[in-house]
C-alpha cells in the first residue's frame, strides 16, 4: 500500500510499483479494436507506460499529449497509456486531440493490471480507477524506472521518465 | 445465463434478469458528481434503469437521448443510465447532448451490478461490460417490466419500458 494525495486528501493504493530492476508483471489489457494485448505484443520495444485514472480529465490528458509527442521521435520506444475508460472514450479523446503516436490500453474487462501493478485506489471519490503511475521497460520487460505521481492532479516527471529510455 | 448476440456472433451474460414481481437487487453505483447512490436513493419514486455497454457507441447515445425526451413526461420517475463508462465519459456525452433529464450512474468501482442484474458479457468484444437490458422498478422496489436486447446492436422497445412506468 502506498499513501499518494487526492486534491491534498490522503489517497492509498491496493500496493506498491514494480521494483526497479525486477521484471515487469505480464497483462491482459483490451485495445482500441477491442483485442486483448499483452506484453509479448510489444516484444523487442522500450516501453513506457503511463498509467492515470482517465483521459476524460484535465491532467491525464496533457500528460497523453506530452507523451505523444516524446513517441513522434523515438520509433524504439512504445508508449502505453493505460486508464479505466472504455476504448471507446480512449478513441473519442485521441481522434479529438490528434494523439496517434500512444497505444491507448484499457482495464474494461477486469482491474487485474492496476492490483498486479499495486496502482487501484482503494479510496478517495476516484477510487477504482487507477493512481497516476509512470514506469519505463527495457527490451526485456525489466523495470528501469518508476514514478508514483505523489498527487493524482499533477503531472508526472516526464525529464525523468525520459533519461531513462536514453 | 441468457444468449444473445453482438453483431450476429452468439454472447453470453452471467445470469438472467431480475424477475418480474421480485424486489430489486439494491446497488452502489457511482454518480456524476462521483458520490455512490443506491436504490435507496431514489426511494418512492418510479425507476427506468437503461443498461447498456457504452455511452460513446452509437445505440447507447441513441437511447439516451430518447429517454431523455421522455423523461419530462414522467416526472415521478428517474430514469437512470447505467454503463462501465467512467462518470467523466458519461459527463462529457450530456453535457455536449445537454440530457439533463436522465441520470447517469457509474459501474467504475467493480462490477457488482453487473453481476447481481446478470447483464454481464462473459465473452464477446464487449467481454466485461455490459448486454444491453431495461429494467423497470416500481416505488416499493419490485421489478415491473425488464426486457434484455437480443442483439446488443438493436435498440430496446421504448414503448413497452415507458408503458410499464404508467
Amino acid at each position: 500500500m502506498a499513501n499518494v494525495l487526492f486534491k491534498g486528501t490522503p489517497a492509498h493504493t491496493s500496493g506498491e510499483l514494480p521494483k526497479v530492476g525486477s521484471k515487469a508483471p505480464d497483462f491482459k489489457l483490451t485495445a482500441g479494436d477491442l483485442s486483448e494485448v499483452s506484453l509479448a505484443n510489444f516484444k523487442g520495444k522500450k516501453k513506457l507506460l503511463s498509467i492515470a485514472h482517465s483521459l476524460d480529465t484535465g491532467t491525464c490528458a496533457d500528460a497523453t499529449k506530452r507523451f505523444n509527442d516524446f513517441a513522434k521521435s523515438r520509433p524504439d520506444v512504445v508508449v502505453l497509456v493505460v486508464t479505466a475508460d472504455l476504448p471507446f472514450a480512449q478513441a473519442r479523446f485521441c481522434s479529438g486531440e490528434g494523439v496517434k503516436n500512444v497505444v491507448t490500453l484499457s482495464m474494461m474487462r477486469d482491474r487485474h493490471f492496476a492490483k498486479d501493478y499495486g496502482v487501484l485506489l482503494t479510496d478517495t471519490p476516484i477510487a477504482g480507477l487507477c493512481a497516476r503511475s509512470t514506469l519505463v521497460l527495457d527490451e526485456n520487460d525489466k523495470v528501469l524506472y518508476t514514478q508514483l505521481g505523489p498527487e493524482l492532479t499533477v503531472e508526472p516527471d516526464y525529464e525523468k521518465a525520459f533519461a531513462a529510455l536514453k | 445465463m441468457a444468449d444473445i448476440t453482438h453483431r450476429g456472433n452468439p454472447v453470453h451474460t452471467i445470469g438472467e434478469l431480475p424477475a418480474v414481481g421480485s424486489p430489486a437487487p439494491d446497488f452502489r453505483l457511482t454518480d456524476a458528481n462521483l458520490n455512490d447512490v443506491s436504490l435507496a436513493d431514489f426511494r418512492g419514486k418510479k425507476k427506468l434503469l437503461n443498461i447498456f455497454p457504452s455511452i460513446d457507441t452509437p445505440t447507447c447515445a441513441l437511447s439516451t437521448r430518447k429517454f431523455n425526451e421522455h423523461a419530462a413526461r414522467h416526472p415521478d420517475a428517474v430514469i437512470l443510465m447505467v454503463s462501465a463508462d467512467l462518470p467523466f465519459a458519461q459527463q462529457h456525452f450530456c453535457s455536449v447532448e445537454n440530457t439533463q433529464n436522465v441520470k447517469t450512474l457509474s459501474m467504475m468501482r467493480d462490477r457488482h451490478f453487473a453481476k447481481d442484474y446478470g447483464v454481464l458479457l462473459l465473452d464477446g468484444l464487449y467481454q466485461g461490460i455490459t448486454a444491453r437490458a431495461i429494467v423497470v422498478i416500481d416505488e416499493h422496489d419490485k421489478v415491473v417490466y425488464t426486457e434484455l436486447v437480443p442483439e446488443i446492436r438493436q435498440e430496446p422497445n421504448y414503448d413497452k419500458a415507458l408503458a410499464a412506468l404508467n
